[in-house]
């Protein structure tokens, strides 16, 4: 009997084995296609790129892979003065706009979570629409409410008084960056107000309740329970507006060339690595920008993700 | 299990293949490909004009990437000489548009992997000094004899040939770069005075009076000093060493010379002129649209094909939009005497390594810029003809039938100037003009901005 018992234990883990051995294959193959194209598209290049970064690689070299030269890239970024402005424009644009889309995203979702249906669903339609229009047709939308000779806001500014000589918005470094920072920010807002929404409608109202009876203010009740509550939500807002910031090139490539003070760093890689084809290295030169830029991010991520967690 | 297994392997290798596969740099040759020296023209030297072109035994389907030069960047007008060729030659020939807003980046691109066009058609700057000195184009000097080399315009042909002889660029058609002004502002400002209309030119005094009498007259901007990108930049470049005889390179085409102190003379002028603006939001094509408007009273981007067609509008030769009409003018300069840009314009052909191509590429270029054919292939592009006749043909001629263009050609193309956009480091030196022009237009001092430019030109050539 007992030998029966023993073969029978053996089959159902021979058996088990097997089970495990075949869905854990099936579940492999059924990631296989987008792990290929994962690793086509992110890994592989994100490895070229790391490597390119420490060679002179250049359009000119048939190889592609240019001669090692260690870190001279890195060393060359940090006496470029070009690249650190535009470091500085990259971080102002993330200052900014990281803090000003997340609170104001907070603040229409806020007001209008409560609302019924179909007010509420044109609301997200509204704020949701500069997200789904195409950079390009936004883009031209907004040039030409910024133009220097007939833009509506000239227009409109001269005719209240306010200014008696048009301003050259994309024009002036005074003002260049900061219009591209609005165009930014209304075309960030939408998704983190649609989450917003989406997370205020799950706040576990016995919480709020309770925190009420218990005699909690309104700012107490948010502070201490829905906005405990969204802290996921938030963070994810976090980091996706803080790579997008980060990220910015099509607004500067189609509104001002990286001209009046408005470079960033994508656009510095992009203008290096495909505008300036005639200077030495320059594809991996571009990679070492890229390279620092995923660091910045890398890091700042980082830091949202550790406040977040200690919160 | 094993059948999918097999499966899997089987669509590992056909996405692999998908992915990495590439145009076949050797397609099956024919089976009796002629050398490549019996499909050539007669050597250069032996002063015969070189055979007409033969249907080729070696590659059926070439790519050409056409940058949108003159009427040569609409395809109603190409598609018909291209379907000509077609059935002269059997090689099909597939088109595709470039646009100068990112042609460079898509040619860059395709270079670095390795999928250029066989042909390209653009200017000496991007197929001599450029793709032509990394390596990448067919030497055409094989297609270039001593008839042809008397028949082509020497300026044009000079700025086709590399330091080291090689032609990289067989020249099609050439303009001068020069300014438009709108004559009925100027009228009604009384700037007319100022202007010698019938040659065209004026003095660097009478402009800086024309360009007062104009912002006394409308209290704006009458023209921009352009610098949002490298967009239209022989304008600029045009006005601001014409003004004062300054210059932009040496003439051996070796060192930018910007900080020429005649050039610092001309940029402290205009900053100081009301009527003037150094505008960061515009490039040329924008100026050209502000022009057409009637905003601006003057554009320094234009040419003979803006001149036939504002701001490609399709509203009529040499109006506005509101039918105020339209005047090429020299650029102005201390006797009245301007030296224009070139604009230079012909087929290359990119090496990629299969002769067939290549061969099949020579006939293409063969048929528009040494044949009869070479007659239409100009007129379309609303350009001249870069030689006086091919095969026989007169192309001196050509437009003799347009009143525009014989005008165009006695007092404009006369004043030609030197082709220094074969300069190395041209892409680094584009570059730092729209800069300096910018920093310059922020306030920072002309004389040190133009150093500092032309030292990071300079650095780069």
């Amino acid at each position: 009997m007992k030998g029966v018992l023993n073969l029978a234990k053996q089959s159902n883990a021979t058996m088990s084995r097997a089970l495990q051995r075949r869905e854990n294959i099936s579940g492999y193959l059924f990631m296989l296609p987008s792990l290929i194209f994962f690793a086509g598209f992110v890994i592989i290049p994100m490895v070229i790129c790391i490597l390119t970064s420490l060679t002179d690689a250049n359009m000119r070299d048939t190889s592609m892979l240019g001669n090692f030269i260690g870190l001279s890239n890195f060393a060359k970024l940090f006496q470029d003065k070009d690249f650190k402005q535009a470091l500085w424009n990259t971080i102002v644009i993330v200052v900014v706009s990281v803090p000003t889309v997340c609170a104001f995203s907070l603040w229409v979702a806020s007001a209008i979570y409560k609302l019924k249906g179909p007010v509420l669903s044109a609301f997200r339609c509204i704020f949701y629409l500069p997200v789904v229009t195409g950079s390009v047709a936004v883009v031209v939308v907004w040039k030409w409410m910024y133009n220097n000779y007939y833009g509506i806001f000239n227009y409109v500014l001269k005719g209240v008084g306010i200014i008696d000589k048009n301003i050259n918005w994309l024009g002036d470094p005074k003002f260049a960056l900061w219009c591209i920072i609005l165009i930014l920010f209304t075309t960030s807002v939408g998704q983190p107000i649609v989450l917003y929404v989406s997370a205020l409608g799950n706040v576990d109202q016995t919480l709020v309740e309770a925190a009420q009876v218990d005699g909690a203010t309104n700012f107490q009740v948010f502070w201490r329970v829905k906005w405990a509550q969204m802290m996921p939500t938030t963070l994810y807002i976090l980091v996706i507006t803080t790579i997008n910031s980060f990220q910015c090139f099509a607004l500067i490539q189609l509104l001002t060339s990286g001209g009046s003070n408005t470079n960033t760093v994508m656009y510095h890689i992009y203008f290096t690595a495909f505008k300036l084809t005639e200077q030495a290295g320059h594809f991996g030169y571009a990679n070492a920008m890229g390279v620092v830029l995923a660091l910045f991010i890398g890091a700042l991520s980082a830091v949202q993700f550790k406040l977040a967690k200690e919160k | 299990m094993k059948k999918l297994l097999a499966l899997l392997l089987a669509m590992s290798m056909l996405m692999a293949l998908a992915a990495c596969g590439q145009k076949d740099p050797d397609p099956a040759p024919s089976k009796d490909p002629a050398p490549a020296e019996t499909q050539d023209p007669a050597p250069a030297g032996d002063g015969q004009s070189d055979p007409a072109p033969a249907p080729t035994e070696g590659a059926t389907e070439i790519t050409a990437w056409i940058y949108p030069v003159g009427g040569w960047s609409t395809e109603a007008n190409v598609k018909p000489l291209i379907d000509a060729f077609t059935a002269e030659t059997g090689i099909k020939v597939n088109l595709e548009w470039l646009a100068y807003a990112d042609g460079d980046d898509k040619v860059n691109t395709a270079i670095t992997a390795k999928s250029a066009p066989d042909l390209i058609m653009e200017g000496p700057e991007r197929l001599v000094a450029n793709w032509g000195a990394s390596g990448y184009m067919v030497d055409l000097s094989d297609m270039i004899d001593d008839t042809d080399k008397a028949e082509i315009n020497p300026a044009a042909l000079a700025a086709c040939t590399s330091p080291d002889g090689k032609i990289y660029q067989y020249p099609m058609f050439i303009t001068a770069h020069c300014m438009g002004i709108n004559l009925d502002a100027f009228k009604a400002a009384g700037a007319d005075q100022y202007l010698d209309l019938e040659n065209h030119t004026w003095t660097t005094e009478n402009f800086i009076k024309a360009v007062d009498a104009l912002y006394a007259e409308y209290g704006s901007t009458v023209g921009a000093v352009y610098c949002k990108g490298q967009g239209g930049d022989q304008g600029t470049r045009a006005l601001i060493n014409n003004m004062y005889g300054g210059t932009f390179a040496n003439a051996e085409h070796t060192a930018y010379t910007w900080d020429d102190p005649k050039n610092v003379q001309a940029l402290e002028q205009l900053k100081g002129m009301d009527g003037i603006a150094f505008d960061a939001s515009l490039e040329g094509g924008d100026e050209i649209a502000l022009f057409y408007q009637g905003i601006l009273k003057m554009a320094f981007c234009w040419n003979i094909a803006q001149q036939l067609d504002p701001n490609t509008a399709g509203t009529g030769a040499g109006k506005t939009m509101n039918g105020e009409e339209i005047v090429c003018m020299n650029f102005p300069s201390e006797d009245g005497s301007a030296k224009l840009q070139g604009g230079i314009w012909g087929l290359g052909i990119f090496d990629n390594g299969d002769q067939a191509r290549i061969d099949a590429a020579k006939q293409f270029v063969k048929y528009f810029c040494d044949s009869e054919h070479a007659a239409e292939a100009a007129k379309i592009s609303n350009f001249f003809s870069a030689r006086s006749a091919a095969e026989g043909t007169d192309l001196s001629t050509i437009f003799d039938d347009n009143p525009i263009m014989m005008d165009y050609n006695k007092v404009i193309l006369p004043n030609l100037g030197d082709y220094y956009q074969v300069t190395t480091g041209w892409a680094q030196a584009r570059t730092s003009w729209w800069n300096t022009l910018q920093k310059i237009g922020n306030g920072e001092d002309v004389a040190a901005s133009l150093a500092a430019g032309t030292a990071e030109a300079n650095g780069a050539a």
